[in-house]
């Protein structure tokens, strides 16, 4: 038993420490001054501002539509429904510089509804809605997952007793179902989010400029080297770093209460 | 006060039969069947959770088969008693009447009553899971009671509960019934529980209710083979006619007084129920008082509680028959009813029943 133990632990291990230790070397190799000196310089400062603000809006927006759908999965058995399922996991599977290009044929100006936005003065090539759109495409079903799970692990009884108590079905999902699934749908949100600022590939198709923080980190790297880019990459691990803690940590005291 | 007319739920595999039953007004009425038989879902579709396929659900004289939940005024508790983990007791009870736009004050108020009733008003801070079972159970009635509902729906309520608390709490929803007076229908595949409670009783299998009646008559009179063994009637004997005379594997049996007013076609098996109560060891009323007399053999015996279960074999491999005596009794004749020995038994007469 013991060595099952052990050998189930080293094999995890193993994987723990692919993942921690590229993050771990470059912290630790960071100096301090030049790291400041990089947050200090106005471009990587709002590349990053720009970044958090367009995953936070994608995030969002995509919350209110994402959430109703999560709680309709969760509980309703209609016609279709796994390939509504499919489809959302959708961008998990395709590469995201293809999501880009998808995106660019429906919502740039070539396609009647990227010409309707534009009409309405909402543009998303080169834009920081565009960049928003390309988040929100790849990182969405990180939330829709979660928040489903959350909803799935409400027992339905508590919504039944809850109706039979007079409560409209409004009601219910507003005073049983959310608060109780609250805690899933945060954490799916902030996967969202920190997905959507890591975005790459479907970003830099839409919109190079204005720059979010990934594509700066590429543009230094292809135009200066690795000296150049490191210090905004480790800028913005730290950043997604301590988002991610803050809000896991949230998330874990709303759990407690 | 409720009716139900030929009801038909089909969900996934499972199938409510055109399930017909009333309940009058103030009246305790238990359904009685073993697990999986459909007892929940039919609960559930009187409160308006699952919509019927065929048939009417009346209310007051209302017909609410398409009406929502909400409307319906009926309240449910469930066995896990599903309380709100996210609240806190007073807020659990409270839920119903902030449903109806009352304020957190007028609720209060209007809830203190039922508080004091159930005695729970040291628990109106608590979260439930910091209740025990017997509290959650409590709570789970307050919250459903509060809303004063034309019928209380509960399903299998003391199922989750050890003996004591069980016990405890049987009493307490007679005292609710006998107090406040509310129409009750309850779910149960426990026949003590079930006899205790009811005032009548439906006996439902494979999404049918076989037989509703009250709880003596189920089991002075079972119509069904299924129904005698829900109700719990220990001995059903299967007797064949043979040139005038009714033979079973204990031999010939004397039912003809039981048979006078049936009508059996001839040739047909019937199936005597015989309770355990019936059967006597060392039998000393007047011959004419039995409907066999014989000698059998004690199988098994199992001391239960005040009661010791005794198993006696006809001999010839075939079935028991099966019957108690008090603790008292046993004591008494111990020496004679030891395992292995022969003892004279006799059935009576009196409160047999046969199926036809």
């Amino acid at each position: 038993m013991r060595s099952f133990g052990t050998v189930l632990f080293g094999l995890g291990f193993i994987l723990v420490l692919f993942v921690a230790m590229p993050l771990v070397r470059m912290i630790l190799a960071a100096d301090p001054a030049v790291l400041k000196g990089v947050l200090a310089e106005t471009r990587v400062y709002q590349s990053i501002l720009l970044t958090l603000r367009a995953a936070l809006w994608a995030t969002l927006l995509c919350a209110v539509c994402g959430v109703p759908l999560a709680y309709i999965l969760a509980r309703r058995q209609f016609p279709g429904k796994s390939l509504v399922e499919g489809i959302i996991d959708l961008p998990i599977m395709i590469p995201h510089t293809a999501a880009g290009i998808a995106l660019l044929m429906v919502y740039g100006k070539s396609f009647l509804l990227g010409r309707l936005f534009s009409r309405l003065g909402v543009g998303f090539v080169g834009t920081e809605a565009g960049i928003s759109l390309a988040m929100a495409f790849v990182s969405v079903p990180f939330l829709v997952n979660s928040a489903k799970d959350g909803f799935l692990a409400i027992d339905p009884r508590l919504e039944r007793v809850a109706r039979t108590l007079g409560a409209s079905p409004w009601r219910v999902f507003l005073k049983v179902s959310l608060p109780l699934a609250w805690r899933s749908i945060l954490s799916g949100a902030i996967m969202m989010w920190a997905r959507g600022i890591s975005e790459f590939g479907a970003v830099v198709v839409l919109a190079y400029h204005p720059m979010t923080a990934p594509v700066l980190i590429w543009e230094r790297f292809g135009a200066y080297g690795l000296k150049y880019a490191r210090p905004v990459a480790v800028v913005l691990i730290l950043i997604c770093l301590i988002i991610f803690f803050v809000l896991r940590a949230l998330s874990a005291k709303q759990e407690e209460n | 006060m409720l009716r139900l007319d030929d009801i038909v739920v089909r969900l996934g595999d499972f199938c409510l039969n055109s399930v017909s039953l009333s309940i009058t007004k103030g009246e305790y009425l238990v359904l009685l069947g073993p697990t999986g038989t459909g007892k929940t879902v039919l609960l559930e579709t009187i409160a308006g959770i699952h919509r019927p396929r065929k048939g009417r659900i009346w209310i007051n004289g209302r017909d609410v088969t398409r009406q929502p939940p909400e409307k319906r005024g009926l309240g449910i508790v469930y066995q896990d008693y599903a309380l709100f983990p996210h609240l806190n007791v007073e807020q659990n009870i409270a839920f119903g009447l902030r449903s109806t736009g009352m304020s957190e004050r007028q609720s209060r108020r209007t809830m203190e009553d039922l508080v004091r009733f159930l005695d729970i008003g040291h628990l109106l801070k608590r979260r439930p899971a910091q209740l025990s079972g017997g509290e959650q159970q409590r709570v789970a009635l307050a919250r459903a009671l509060v809303m004063k509902p034309f019928l209380l729906l509960l399903d299998e309520p003391l199922s989750a509960l050890d003996r004591a608390s069980r016990d405890r709490l049987r009493h307490e929803l007679k005292r609710i019934h006998r107090e406040i007076g509310v129409t009750i229908l309850h779910i149960t595949h426990d026949l003590e529980e079930a006899l205790f409670l009811a005032d009548r009783m439906a006996i439902m299998e494979n999404g049918s209710i076989l037989q509703h009646d009250r709880p003596e008559a189920v089991f002075a009179r079972p119509n069904s083979r299924a129904v005698a063994k829900i109700a719990g009637i220990r001995n059903l004997l299967e007797a064949i006619p043979e040139n005038g005379r009714w033979v079973t594997f204990l031999g010939v049996v004397d039912i003809e007084d039981i048979l006078k007013n049936c009508a059996t076609d001839p040739g047909q098996k019937i199936c005597i129920s015989i309770p355990g109560w019936n059967v006597e060891v060392f039998p000393g009323k007047p011959e004419d008082s039995y409907l066999w007399k014989g000698t059998l053999r004690v199988a098994e015996t199992r001391l239960i509680g005040d009661l010791v279960d005794l198993v006696l074999s006809g001999g010839n491999g075939g079935d028991d028959i099966r019957t108690s005596l008090s603790r008292r009794e046993w004591e008494t004749l111990s020496p004679f009813v030891e395992q292995g020995k022969n003892v004279p038994v006799g059935i009576c007469k009196k409160g047999i029943h046969c199926i036809m």
